[in-house]
């Protein structure tokens, strides 16, 4: 495996509309070696992994395998060449059993009475036996996948990518949602998979086991390579100072000392007062949004430690959420102007309609404030950029008189001066005596704007950080557990 | 350039948006060209006594499409809200009768509407379900025999079918009413937001605190009411209550809703378009009509249209 990588991504580079996510990364992976590819959300990690999976196509730059110039224009060609990416939201058929979901697309047949083609069964299940044996698994091929939980489902999946010939494996956030027992397993599977060769590209963002299972780690930062290193070149140091541009043991102040008020809420988990940011910090899976959710009314499972109903109910209370995505904040076929206005009708109707002029002046003074561009209310949101979509969904809140605002990675995949615009949001937000509840897995930013970090780890609190005690991110990842 | 090109661009956007209306008139033109007949006094009567109570019942359409939903039991609705009405009509008289089939109308697309939210059943496969449900109750209440009555219906209500103000039948401008009325509130007031809001995205216009239950039920209740509403216009134009009325109208009313441009997924759709892809499906088979088309060949013509219609719109998203 000493003859060139296996295959290699070459100064790629991709734009979405103002964003420049990459800018001429190089990438390679070389066949029996983990590649960690780090850096914080936002940095370009999941564009490049969508470039290797056929998924996006490059503005420029090539994709190479073996050494060829590759360029696929769909997933189902990068899976012909062999690089068979595994997302952390798994597609697998649920209804269908592990045999059948590790075979699928390349069911084995045969001929009946000569001729007529039909599923060998018998020669699929011992196929994915065989697949599932190679890998040390014990699971069943005839249970449904439906069944199995997150890890299961994970492996079988990856069982997939090895009955594919996969040789460059992407793994998204292996362990994101995984157990200690379970990321052993898995740890075990990826040194099979190394001993067979395999090229596998690790994302995550947990240090210590990319310090542990990587033979070489990429960094990223704002869609650029920052360095990289070998086996033992990089300490967990280096590699944050990397990715945040900043050293660790930093103190974080907010802007102006704001000086708590009267208590907006209390619940069992989260209570909050006027002019307070409280931030959820977790890793994906966490529990965080579920949090969110709750606080909200909106999550009819948890319902005796719900503070309200349903969403109407904490609406009414001046409680508003921006959750994560977007696509469940805001309806994107609606104008800007309509989806400001959705949660605050009541306020603008009239006896035969609507109070247009009160829309339009609302809309026009939201639309300045917050700086939503173009300034056209009547554009579907569907027309904007992430950020501009964000602001539109914090506008909404705005011009109920909130007084709570419930936010959700609000940052997430947005470009800096928009994070930078939504950071002064929160903050004017706060200072005006409104009360925020914000949700992150980017540690340094959930600790840059809150005054108390509540930990989260598998659903549950697993600490709490507050600014007169260790308010440090070492703290904030002891206590998320690495 | 750049000006030149925006403004090419802004034409060839208001020429897709008004595909439908376009349509409409270039088939208007060519059916004039084929038949002479088809613009005499009569036949343009005929037209939009053909188009009446479909109007109505596509403008009951629109609202369930546009909120994410579909409802193939029009049909059937309108003929058990006609036998109804007419059956309460010649024992109490003609008002108790009206009020009866509209009522009947808005109790069954409120069962349709209860049957899809809370027990969550998919709208294709409910709606399927009571479209045979309330045909088979129409032919259980009337023993399968028309209504007519003795001595006929009451006067007034056959006549509705047939006078005329200005020369124009009140069957036909009636629905001018019923649409300013819908329109109005589907595209000037919070309720009709909320019921695009909630077809556009019904997990985020719960988030955002609508009552998208409530919003999604009363789609079904306009959508019954209305084909309530149809179902008695058309026995008064039948002069009868007849069980086997308003078969097929559940899907001309779905073509035309679909020719007018509305999503199927819910959150778009303008009302106005729903009456365009009515007169389009009218047109179209009273032009082929005139041309002595046969009506095997009239229902093939139907069915390509809608299909290149529905293709058209995908292509234009793309």
């Amino acid at each position: 495996m000493t003859t060139g990588p296996l295959a290699a991504a070459v100064e790629i580079s991709k734009r979405f509309y103002a964003t420049q996510a990459l800018d001429s990364v190089s990438f390679e992976i070389q066949g029996g070696e983990v590649h960690a590819l780090i850096g914080e959300n936002g940095a370009g990690k999941s564009t490049l992994m969508k470039i290797l999976g056929g998924v996006y196509q490059p503005d420029s730059g090539e994709i190479r395998v073996d050494g060829k110039n590759v360029r696929y224009a769909t997933p189902a060609q990068a899976l012909d060449a062999g690089v068979v990416v595994i997302p952390q939201e798994m597609r697998v058929v649920s209804a269908q059993t592990v045999a059948e979901n590790i075979l699928l697309g390349q069911v084995p047949v045969r001929r009946r009475f000569g001729f007529l083609p039909e599923i060998d069964r018998a020669e699929m299940k011992r196929q994915a036996r065989d697949l599932l044996a190679r890998l040390n698994l014990d699971v069943d091929v005839n249970t449904l996948v439906g069944k199995l939980g997150y890890a299961e489902r994970q492996l079988v999946m990856i069982a997939r990518a090895l009955g594919r010939d996969a040789r460059i494996l992407v793994l998204d956030e292996p362990t994101a949602s995984l157990e200690a027992r379970e990321v052993e397993r898995l740890f075990e599977m990826i040194e099979t998979l190394k001993r067979e060769g395999v090229g596998l590209v690790y994302v995550s963002h947990r240090l210590d086991e990319v310090e542990r299972i990587a033979d070489r780690v990429t960094v990223l930062r704002d869609g650029t390579k920052v360095g990289s290193g070998l086996r033992g070149e990089l300490g967990q140091q280096d590699m944050i100072r990397m990715m945040t541009g900043r050293d660790l043991e930093q103190d974080y102040h907010h802007g102006g000392a704001r000086a708590p008020g009267e208590p907006l809420f209390e619940h069992e988990d989260v209570s909050l007062r006027e002019g307070e940011v409280v931030g959820l910090a977790g890793l994906l899976g966490s529990g965080t949004t579920e949090m969110l959710f709750r606080l909200y009314g909106a999550n009819a499972s948890g319902a005796q430690r719900d503070l309200y109903k349903s969403p109407s109910d904490a609406i009414s209370d001046g409680i508003g959420l921006v959750p994560g995505e977007r696509g469940l904040g805001l309806i994107m076929g609606l104008s800007v102007r309509e989806n400001i206005i959705l949660p605050n009708l009541d306020r603008l109707k009239t006896t035969i309609g609507l109070d247009r002029k009160a829309i339009d002046a609302l809309v026009d003074e939201l639309m300045e404030t917050v700086d939503i561009r173009p300034r056209d209310p009547k554009k579907p949101v569907r027309d904007l950029s992430g950020g501009n979509q964000q602001k539109v969904i914090f506008a909404r809140w705005l011009a109920g008189h909130a007084k709570v605002l419930l936010l959700d990675e609000p940052t997430h995949g947005i470009d800096v001066g928009a994070k930078a615009q939504i950071h002064r949001l929160m903050n004017r937000f706060a200072e005006d005596g409104g009360g925020i509840v914000f949700a992150s897995s980017e540690m340094v930013e959930v600790m840059s704007v809150s005054d108390s970090v509540i930990a989260m780890r598998n659903g549950d609190i697993v600490g709490l950080l507050t600014r007169d005690g260790d308010y440090t991110e070492r703290a904030l990842r002891d206590a998320l557990g690495g | 350039m750049n000006a030149e090109n925006n403004n090419n661009a802004r034409i060839k956007d208001f020429l897709w948006n008004q595909m439908p209306l376009i349509a409409l008139i270039v088939l208007c033109v060519v059916a004039a060209i084929v038949s002479n007949r088809f613009l005499s006094p009569i036949n343009l009567n005929n037209v939009l006594m053909q188009g009446a109570v479909i109007t109505v019942i596509a403008i009951g359409m629109t609202y369930v499409i546009v909120c994410g939903g579909f409802d193939l039991s029009v049909g059937s609705v309108a003929a058990l809200s006609g036998c109804i009405s007419t059956m309460v009509m010649l024992e109490y008289g003609i008002f108790p009768g009206v009020v009866a089939g509209v009522a009947i109308g808005a109790a069954v697309g409120l069962l349709n509407g209860l049957i899809v939210t809370k027990l969550d059943v998919n709208p294709f496969i409910a709606t399927l379900g009571t479209m045979v449900m309330f045909r088979g109750a129409t032919f259980l209440i009337t023993g399968g025999r028309p209504i007519v009555g003795d001595e006929g219906l009451p006067e007034t209500f056959l006549n509705f079918a047939t006078e005329r103000i200005f020369g124009i039948p009140y069957l036909v401008l009636f629905p001018i009413l019923v649409f300013i009325v819908f329109h109005w509130l589907l595209h000037r007031t919070a309720y009709g937001i909320r019921v695009f809001a909630t077809g556009g995205n019904t997990e985020a216009a719960y988030l955002a605190g609508i009552n998208v239950v409530k919003v999604r039920t009363s789609a079904y209740i306009w959508c019954g009411t209305l084909a309530g509403v149809g179902g008695v216009m058309l026995a008064s134009r039948l002069q009868s209550g007849q069980p086997t009325a308003g078969i097929f109208y559940e899907l001309t009313a779905i073509a035309a809703v679909v020719l007018g441009g509305a999503s199927l997924f819910g959150g778009e759709g303008k009302l106005y378009k729903s009456v365009v892809g009515v007169f389009i499906m009218v047109v179209l088979a009273n032009a082929l009509n005139l041309a002595n088309v046969h009506s095997y060949w009239q229902q093939v013509a139907v069915g390509v249209v809608i299909v290149a219609a529905a293709a058209a719109d995908r292509l234009r998203h793309r």
